[in-house]
């Protein structure tokens, strides 16, 4: 064991020596995660005040005047605006406006005749803005059938009661900002491990296959250093830098969020509620939760890097090798992210996808226990079988020196 | 003391073009044996199966027949203990550069289980006969080739070994600093090491060695004092020798 942590030292110690890589690897998490959440907040914070803050732009072919009183007594939601040069449904793809709203041209007869007169509006389902024009639109049209209803009510002496069975009270269950701490606790795992990744690759491609191109393994295997002393150190080091890289992106993202969240907490709003709510994603439990589930998997990463990596003659062959083992922790993350997967029975018995499955429940106040420990322990299990495998395929004298 | 018996060594390498696997036997059967206190030159075209030779003796690679011993120990059955006897220096084999000479000699004083301190003090000695001390606190990345060998050098002394096996040693050094290179071997046989040296330089054979092997494609043709060599094959240089023996295998195919 000497040996190895004599080699891991070595590596270390060449670490210590490239500011630039050090730099990387350890100080670049602490600027990415407070520019990311910064600009997801004041994203979300000018998105809202927008939305809620504006009317919505119609334009209103109305000639009869029916409906352009309602439309202009709530001058807070509804803002009247003249037609558009050329096509109009163009005009509303291209946000200029929200929605056309064309009234029959008979409706104050049909109105005072007791008939029903119908309302056309154009609009796009795919912009939020349009589709809260409509909503809006079908909030006043309610209203204000309801008070027709009552006064047609009111001329055949009935109560205006009559015209409201039921009254509907609605409560949001969510709590503050759950939207966005879904949203986040999908992004977060992906990039945890992603970075642990990408941080044993740089690394773990210099110290094999970057060892060998450079001339300089041979003089390590010159020595009475047994090879598999090497390899464990190397090994050893590999993980460590996964591990410290996780560590350095937990650390910063809980240290971001506990900055962010009073901060923007002061200034009132649904934006700072959901920023409030992702102030758990600094709960430490899940950080450390977050931390154990890291530990295997980036042990299997480990193994999985040198073995490709001492195998491959020079860098490139490395970094070739291992790409396949990137886009499957690539496929995991963004299936990670992806809608509705939390409802796939089979998915947390799937090695790698149970295991960003579990991290993004812990982040998202899902935490399911059972779950966790069976990622946790497949997990486990898995970076044992490779360990024992690379260290048996790589104790063979012929596994580093390959000219 | 290094012991060779019946060594041999085949590659298999790849033709790219006839998609054909090809067997190289590198070494075909190799005897020789070096004793304390003396240094033997093996001297051979290229090809010839110098590299590998050496690089078996230095247990980083392992023959495919025949045994290897070194100091007594077998270097299959003992790679460690065998390799820790050893000092290997080989003109592909690079320092590396992110390190200072002292950090690299300290270094791999502890891989070799030399006290970090003895280790940085036999290293600093070293570098001074090789004139090189006042580069020991600068990071070698920028260093000349001849330079870098002479670092090499240095490391590979560092642990005072008892066989000390030098491929190409000379290469890309100035004649004042292969001399002084020559310097050091002699030291180390009087100091009663065995040395092996690998080269294609002849006056150097000439110079320093107690005895010489021609090595020619794997195998050893003649295993004697350069002068008796020369008689033997009736020459008056060991150039000679070589057309010689080209000539012959010439002849054989
Ligand atoms: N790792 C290897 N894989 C495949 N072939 C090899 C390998 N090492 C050596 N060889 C082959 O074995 C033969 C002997 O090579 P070796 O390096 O021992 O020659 P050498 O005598 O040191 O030559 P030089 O004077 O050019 O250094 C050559 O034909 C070489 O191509
Ligand atoms: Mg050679």
């Amino acid at each position: 064991m000497r040996g190895a942590l004599l080699v891991c030292k070595k590596e270390f110690m060449e670490l210590s020596k490239d500011r630039k890589t050090m730099f990387f690897t350890f100080l670049m998490p602490f600027i990415l995660y407070p520019l990311i959440f910064g600009m997801m907040g004041k994203l979300s914070q000018k998105d809202v005040a927008s939305r809620k803050g504006k009317p919505s732009r119609i334009l209103l072919v109305d000639s009869t005047q029916v409906i352009a009183p309602v439309l202009k007594a709530d001058a807070k939601s509804f803002e009247l605006v003249a037609a558009p040069q050329g096509d109009v449904k163009q005009a509303i793809r291209d946000q200029k406006l929200e929605m056309m709203l064309e009234v029959d041209p008979e409706a104050s007869a049909k109105l005072t005749q007791h008939k029903t007169f119908s309302l056309n509006a154009t609009y796009d389902q795919s912009d939020d803005s349009s589709g809260l024009a409509l909503k809006r639109l079908k909030e006043a049209l309610e209203k204000q059938n309801t008070s027709w209803v009552q006064a047609r009510l009111g001329v055949m002496g009935a109560s205006p009661e009559l015209a409201v069975p039921s009254r509907i009270q609605t409560t949001d269950a969510s709590t503050p900002g759950l939207a966005v701490s879904k949203v986040l606790g999908a992004f977060l795992p992906y990039m945890i491990m992603l970075m642990m990744f990408a941080g044993s690759m740089q690394h773990g491609i210099y110290t094999t296959a970057g060892e060998k191109e450079r001339g300089t393994l041979l003089s390590l295997l010159s020595t009475s250093l047994p090879r598999n002393q090497i390899i464990w150190g190397k090994l050893i080091y590999v993980f460590s830098i996964g591990l410290i890289s996780v560590l350095i992106n937990l650390a910063s993202m809980g240290i971001a969020m506990g900055r962010m969240v009073p901060s923007v907490a002061s200034t009132g709003g649904s934006a700072a509620q959901g920023l409030g709510a992702l102030s758990s994603i600094a709960n430490p439990l899940t950080l450390v939760l977050t931390f154990l589930l890291m530990i295997p998997l980036g042990l299997l990463f480990a193994n999985f890097i040198v073995l490709m990596g001492t195998q491959a003659k020079n860098t490139v062959e490395a970094g070739t090798a291992i790409m396949p083992g990137f886009m499957v922790v690539i496929v995991a993350a963004v299936f990670s992210m992806a809608p509705g997967i939390e409802k796939m029975a089979f998915l947390p018995y799937v090695p790698i996808l149970n295991v960003s499955l579990a991290v993004r429940k812990l982040f998202s106040h899902q935490a399911n226990y059972l779950e966790y420990t069976i990622a946790f322990l497949m997990t486990v299990g898995l970076a044992g079988l490779l360990t024992w495998l690379s260290t048996r395929l790589l104790n063979r004298e012929s596994a580093l020196f390959k000219v | 003391m290094i012991q060779l018996t019946d060594v041999y060594k085949t590659f298999t390498v790849k033709d790219k073009r006839s998609r054909a696997k090809k067997q190289i036997e590198a070494v075909k059967g190799l005897s020789l044996t070096v004793k304390p206190g003396e240094i033997y030159g093996l001297l051979g075209p290229n090809g010839a199966g110098k590299s590998t030779t050496l690089r078996m003796i230095a247990g980083l690679m392992q023959a495919d027949q025949g045994q290897i011993q070194v100091c007594g120990i077998d270097t299959k059955a003992e790679p460690e203990k065998a390799r820790a006897m050893v000092g290997y220096l080989s003109t592909d084999l690079n320092v590396y550069g992110r390190f200072t000479p002292r950090e690299l000699l300290r270094l791999f004083g502890e891989f070799q289980g030399v006290d970090a301190k003895v280790a940085e003090r036999r290293g600093m000695h070293l570098l001074e006969k090789l004139q090189l001390l006042d580069f020991a606190d600068v990071k070698m990345e920028g260093f000349s080739s001849g330079q870098k060998q002479k670092v090499s050098i240095a490391r590979a002394l560092l642990h005072d070994p008892k066989v000390v096996i030098f491929d190409e040693p000379t290469t890309g050094l100035d004649v004042l600093t292969a001399k002084t290179v020559l310097d050091l071997l002699r030291i180390m046989r009087s100091e009663g090491r065995s040395v092996i040296v690998s080269t294609h330089v002849m006056p150097m054979v000439d110079e320093i060695c107690d005895r010489v092997g021609i090595i020619f494609d794997g195998e050893l043709h003649g295993d004697a004092a350069p002068k008796q060599i020369l008689e033997t094959w009736n020459a008056k240089t060991l150039d000679e020798v070589f057309f010689q023996l080209a000539a012959r295998s010439a002849a054989e195919v």
